[in-house]
């Protein structure tokens, strides 16, 4: 397989790193650190590495946590992209994984009112959110989105792809 | 209950306590593949040691906490505000990185959330 204009497709859109395929916790420890070292190289400041490597491991644990509660994790539903690149003078982190057609549907609209919300109201919501009471078996606090949003620069974007099936391939990218 | 011990790993803290100092330290960055079962024995444990005793020092030097993880200090803290409201003398040192505003950020965050005495310092 010559994977030359894969590589020249991903060089044309700024990409740096990117993930297919299951994964695992420790994917994700590792992933962070390749990105980690990357971002070194680049002269931004530790505030901009952080706010870049935070918003992947939430979108990497997201989905993730959303694959152990809907039983996705095995089988052709367990592949899941995990991409960061330049975008403008910052980067964009970006997740895609199978979800189940009526999640896509909700996850958009709670995106969408995450990006009309303003600093402050963000930061409202996100301490109300940790003051809430988590089920015995959660995964994570419902506060993945809210911190992406906090971190963000510009709104975060949703592509929903429709699919033969009971699943449709969800991506969320979000920007630093 | 034994205290807490755990060595620092790639996305879990260092946690450790000094019986004589009454100082539980928390070390490093904390992203646990689940946050809820890391932290549960030591905030059990917590639960437990601040029934008994009558002063606690959290000293924390934690660069980075993902969501998860944030909602579990913040269950730490409660305990620890709890306990103040009963008398226990219990106090806050957040370590936080001088180069990386954002770790400033945080302590000052969790700041807002208790009434007993926080302290912010920069790791030298």
């Amino acid at each position: 397989m010559d994977l030359y204009s894969l590589r020249e497709q991903f060089d044309a859109s700024g990409m740096m790193i990117c993930f297919n395929g299951p994964f695992s916790h420790s994917i994700i420890e590792e992933l962070g650190t390749a990105l980690r070292n990357h971002l070194a190289d680049e002269n931004i400041g530790k505030a901009a590495v952080l706010d870049v490597f935070a918003t992947y491991i939430e979108l990497a644990q997201n989905v993730r946590n959303y694959q152990t509660l809907r039983s996705l994790g095995q089988g052709e539903t367990a592949a899941s992209i995990i991409t960061i690149s330049r975008w403008n003078s910052g980067y964009a982190v970006s997740s895609g994984n199978m979800v189940i057609k009526e999640d896509a549907a909700s996850l958009c609209e709670r995106i969408a009112e995450l990006n009309a919300l303003a600093p402050d109201e963000l930061k409202r919501r996100y301490k109300e959110q940790m003051r809430r009471e988590v089920p015995p078996d959660a995964l994570g606090a419902g506060l993945g989105l809210l911190e992406i949003a906090r971190r963000s620069s510009s709104p975060m974007t949703c592509a929903v792809r429709e699919l033969d099936g009971p699943f449709t391939f969800f991506s969320l990218t979000a920007y630093i | 209950m034994d205290h807490p011990s755990r060595p620092q790993t790639q996305s879990t803290p260092m946690i450790s306590f000094d019986e004589t100092a009454h100082t539980l330290c928390i070390v490093g960055e904390s992203f646990p593949e689940n946050s809820f079962t890391f932290y549960a024995p030591v905030l059990d444990w917590l639960k437990q040691y601040l029934k008994n005793s009558q002063a606690l020092v959290l000293d924390l030097a934690i660069t980075y906490m993902n969501s998860s993880s944030t909602k579990c200090m913040l269950d730490l803290l409660d305990l620890m505000e709890d306990a103040n409201a009963r008398g226990v003398k219990v106090s806050i040192i957040w370590r936080f990185d001088r180069e990386n505003p954002r770790s400033i950020e945080l302590a000052e965050e969790f700041s807002e959330e208790v009434t007993f005495p926080f302290e912010i310092v920069a790791i030298s």
